[in-house]
């Protein structure tokens, strides 16, 4: 609860010298409005401003007591553009993508594929955390040998989390069960997939670069139909 | 051939016409978009034409200006580029009544829904340049005609015996008579079901109870239980409504509710609906009724026939009131609720067990039995949806009854505990306020936030899940009675009974009102009425207000003795006898005599559909002839190529409702208003692709299936013979509620046929290129 924001509404306490001690407030400073706009023309980000803060997505969501804010609380954020605490978060990974958020959420609002969107942001801006390290750990590993290796998995995060030390014993374990192979599967032709994973890197460069032009044309084509 | 005959004549006359545009800046609604000094400019060629442009023109001061005009002779007739003429015409004729003006000397050319409303500033100009001069062309060669008087019947049918119905009936049967019908077996509807009524927690059937008994004794009423509208021929003022009877098996006029056939009935078929039922009498359940007659025998009045079958009559009313009220959304749809489950019941349940319908002896408790000491009330269930799964709107009573039922559970047991599960509690209204205020001093637990989730458990309680927003934590807690508050939405039938009484309906399947906030019990057809929940949900005093709004309404038009009716009716100038068109006629207003087609204006509705069925185009309807629709169209495509969409008013009704929710289109399109599509043939439309019509398209709302039924054919028949052109030509049926896809439709088809135009203009371009390459 300790680092989520709180609006005081208590004049004294917004004297200039105050600010700077307590860091949990909205002030004009902490708006980015160039990211809330940027998230708010995607499709997802359309219906983001009819939110009426249910929270049948966080009702709904079977790991919201482990995030920092819930689903519902990110979506406030977005409509006030809070990018340093949304990038921050853990919501955005621990997500499951089970979508019963988007499923439920009376106003069309698909939470999930917000988070979709948050995270390659979070990866661009270079922020880093637990939650993220895995994420980009496990992709590489996918990469690499087209299965998800749980041992590459684990050791290479091992290596970039320390606090992993304390589950070794239970690693161990695994390992003499037989239920961590030590050598990767690898599946046929990686050096196709590679291929693959250049190809839609550099088309979703190209069109970050479009975007803007683009994403008028395409709605414009939706509302013909 | 007469037409031309008709057309040198109007353009003898044409020289001496001073017609009058007045365009109406609508405080920027208009002008911020339109250029309407362009739109003035471009008439200046027109030596018949003065042109004003103003400010609301609808103002006291804008229709003196008219006013004033005419008065001086400047003008003799008048255009007026406004709002929709569905919302002003009446004002505006006013003006023409009190300066002696003939009203159809008056038109409004839509450009505020139909244009600044719904389109950016692309392309608008020469839109409404074009409108306009469409409008002058066809004012250049209207004639005046006189509205045609006919006798009002002065009875009044209600539908609906709940608290809306009631009270039409008994305001109305103060001078009036009344025929009031209720498809359930008993008076009362819904509110006879409620327990106490918030925000004074009286007792409902205490209230409603004695107005039921002044309808059952009230002379001039006459009241038909478990009867619903058949059949509606006839027009406003003078409907002949045939009534269906299901059989209730026990004579209401003979039974005197002594209860001698309940007693013998061994499969308990047969019983009196509640105490205060009205009308007292026994009735039967034929589900349950094993035909065994000791009822009959029983009986010392002779009440009972089981052989009762369905009737039918027919009745003579002027005016009709729609009060069918409401009914609750089925929430099953809704899986994440698991509705329905033991003790998780929807709040209209709830209210029906502590009423005078009380299957439990009013006495709240649970499927075993048991009193609830947990219970767990659910607001917007269903509502404020905008999925598609629930109903978009806020069914506006549940945060006051879930606190009334949360107070009358209180009462019960003290130590209860009630939650109260709420996204924005909604107590706006007088006294509200204080009873939110009572129930939470009453100690009621409200939760901000949506249950996400209702599991029901083995042993009949209820696991909910959801997140009290105001911590933002998740919570899970365990009730033993869950109460739904379910959206609200028109009882069965409201589609139907509005079908047949030419009503349309809004997007959310409620009543559409003539005007949304200034006439909001009348709707769109002049002779009926509305009050109550079929109007959208609301609470019991708003109801009675409208009752008594619509029995005023009614009063003051059935008051007036007589009707007018529109005198845009067929003339046949050339007839050869051969009765095509007396065949075509769905309302049989033409008839063979002497070997001539002969009409009777009254029967006549105008559709149109004769025109086009005569073989020798002997027939035109007034002010809708051919040559004013080609005059109409010529002008307005004379300012720029555009898609002609002949639409009739029903649907030109969606068009406003699109306009008047912003809904964007193309600015290609230009609206035609015809009586109905059947009015067309081929000559016309091939008149708008001569002129340039890029596509035409052909939008039917009317529900009337005597039309509908033909409009294939129709399209089929114009499709092939305006095949010459190769222009895209589209028929679409469009009910006044579905705005949304009008417009959609719209934006497709113009997209559509101005792709097909450019890449026709290349083509040519080509050959004419080619061409010059060969020369």
């Amino acid at each position: 609860m300790s680092n989520k924001i709180y609006i005081f509404t208590n004049l004294h306490v917004f004297s200039c010298t105050m600010i700077e001690m307590i860091k949990n407030a909205i002030v004009p400073e902490s708006r980015d409005l160039a990211f809330r706009d940027r998230i708010l023309k995607t499709d997802v980000g359309k219906k983001i401003p009819t939110c009426i803060q249910c929270g049948i997505c966080a009702g709904s969501c079977p790991v919201s007591h482990e995030m920092d804010y819930t689903p519902r609380e990110l979506v406030r954020m977005v409509q006030l553009g809070l990018k340093k605490e949304i990038l921050n978060s853990n919501t955005i990974w621990i997500c499951t993508t089970c979508f019963s958020c988007s499923v439920r959420c009376p106003r069309e609002i698909r939470p999930t594929e917000l988070m979709e969107i948050l995270k390659p942001i979070a990866v661009a801006e270079g922020i880093k955390n637990k939650n993220s390290k895995f994420d980009r750990i496990f992709s590489d590993v996918v990469k690499k040998t087209g299965r998800a290796s749980e041992f590459l998995l684990i050791s290479k995060y091992s290596l970039e989390e320390p606090g992993m030390i304390k589950q070794a014993p239970f690693g161990l374990s695994l390992i003499f069960k037989g239920k961590l192979p030590l050598l990767p599967d690898k599946m046929e032709g990686t050096d196709e997939l590679k291929a693959i994973f250049e190809i839609k890197a550099s088309e979703t460069k190209e069109k970050e670069k479009k975007e803007p032009a683009e994403k008028t044309a395409e709605t414009e084509v939706e509302a013909g139909k | 051939m007469p037409e031309n005959g008709q057309e040198s004549g109007t353009q003898s006359e044409q020289a001496a016409k001073k017609i009058g545009v007045y365009l109406c800046r609508c405080g920027g609604n208009i002008s911020d978009e339109v250029d309407l000094q362009a739109v003035a400019d471009s008439l200046k060629e027109n030596k018949d034409v003065t042109v004003i442009i103003q400010d609301y023109l609808c103002s006291s001061q804008g229709q003196e200006k008219i006013k004033k005009d005419i008065e001086k002779g400047k003008v003799d007739r008048v255009v007026i580029g406004s709002c929709s003429p569905k919302m002003h015409l009446e004002t505006f004729r006013g003006i023409a009544r009190d300066t002696g003006l003939n009203q159809n000397l008056l038109e409004i050319t839509n450009i505020r829904e139909q244009a600044s409303w719904v389109h950016g500033k692309e392309g608008i100009d020469s839109k409404v340049k074009g409108l306009i001069k469409g409008a002058i062309a066809r004012m250049s060669s209207i004639e005046p005609l006189v509205p045609i008087e006919k006798k009002l019947v002065d009875r009044v049918l209600v539908v609906g015996g709940g608290i809306a119905g009631i009270t039409t009936a008994l305001e109305l049967a103060d001078g009036h008579e009344v025929i009031l019908i209720e498809k359930l077996p008993f008076l009362g509807g819904h509110m006879i079901g409620l327990s106490k009524t918030f925000p004074t927690l009286d007792c409902s059937q205490c209230i409603l109870t004695p107005k039921m008994v002044a309808v059952k004794n009230n002379q001039d009423i006459t009241l038909f239980t478990q009867t619903e509208v058949a059949e509606v021929q006839g027009s406003p003022g003078d409907y002949s409504i045939t009534l269906k009877h299901s059989p209730r098996y026990v004579d209401i006029h003979k039974c005197i509710s002594c209860g001698a056939c309940a007693k013998k009935c061994p499969a308990g078929a047969i019983f009196l609906p509640f105490a205060q039922a009205v009308p007292q009498a026994y009735m039967i359940d034929m589900s349950k009724c094993k035909q065994c007659g000791d009822c009959v025998k029983a009986c010392p009045r002779d009440a009972i026939d089981l052989e009762a079958k369905e009737m039918k009559s027919t009745i003579q009313v002027g005016s009709v009131a729609i009060a069918t009220g409401f009914e609750p959304f089925d929430l099953s749809v809704i899986e994440e609720y698991n509705y329905p489950a033991p003790n998780l019941l929807d709040a209209v349940e709830f209210e029906e067990m502590l009423s005078a319908k009380s299957k439990t002896g009013m006495r709240l408790q649970r499927a075993d039995g048991s009193f609830p000491d947990r219970v767990g009330f659910v607001l917007c269930a269903g509502s404020r949806d905008f999925t598609g799964r629930g109903k978009k709107y806020c069914s506006k009573v549940c945060c006051l009854y879930s606190q009334k039922q949360a107070q009358l559970i209180k009462k019960m047991k003290g130590d209860a505990e009630v939650w109260i599960f709420y996204i924005d509690m909604r107590s706006s209204g007088r006294r509200f306020e204080e009873f939110y205020h009572h129930t939470q001093e009453k100690g009621v637990n409200y939760v901000r936030g949506k249950i996400a989730e209702i599991i029901p458990k083995p042993d009949n309680t209820l696991m909910v899940q959801y997140e009290d927003t105001n911590l933002g934590l998740k919570g899970r807690e365990i009730f033993d009675m869950v109460v739904l508050c379910p959206a609200l939405i028109p009882s069965p039938g409201t589609k139907e009974l509005a079908d047949k009484l030419g009503v349309p309906l809004g997007d959310d399947g409620f009543i559409e009102e003539k005007h949304v906030k200034l006439d909001p019990v009348s709707t769109l057809n002049q002779a009926a009425f509305a009050a109550g929940c079929v109007l959208g949900p609301k609470d019991i005093h708003d109801t009675v207000t409208e009752g008594i709004s619509a029995a005023h309404k009614i009063s003051q038009f059935l008051g007036k003795g007589m009707i007018l009716i529109p005198p845009e009716k067929p003339v046949i100038f050339e007839c050869n006898g051969c009765g095509e068109s007396v065949k075509a006629c769905p309302y049989n207003a033409l008839s063979l005599e002497k070997g001539k087609a002969v009409l009777s204006p009254l029967a006549c509705t105008g559709c149109g559909i004769c025109v086009p069925a005569c073989p020798i185009k002997g027939i035109e309807i007034r002010n809708f002839s051919r040559n004013l629709y080609k005059a109409q169209l010529r002008a307005i495509l004379s300012e720029a190529p555009g898609v002609i969409v002949f639409i009739d008013p029903y649907a030109y009704a969606a068009a406003d409702i699109a306009g008047v929710n912003r809904k964007q289109y193309s600015s290609l399109v230009r609206f035609v208003s015809v009586p109905s599509i059947h009015i067309l043939d081929a000559d016309v439309v091939n008149a708008a692709f001569e002129y340039g019509a890029v596509g035409v398209m052909l939008i039917e709302g009317t529900t009337d299936e005597k039309l509908t039924s033909r409009s294939d054919e129709l399209y089929r028949k114009l499709k092939k013979e305006t095949r010459k052109h190769k222009k895209p030509l589209r028929y679409s049926h469009i009910e006044t509620a579905q705005y949304e896809k009008l417009t959609d439709l719209l934006n497709v088809f113009a997209l559509q046929a101005g792709a097909k135009a450019e890449k026709r203009g290349k083509k040519e371009q080509a050959e004419t290129a080619d061409d010059e390459i060969k020369e």
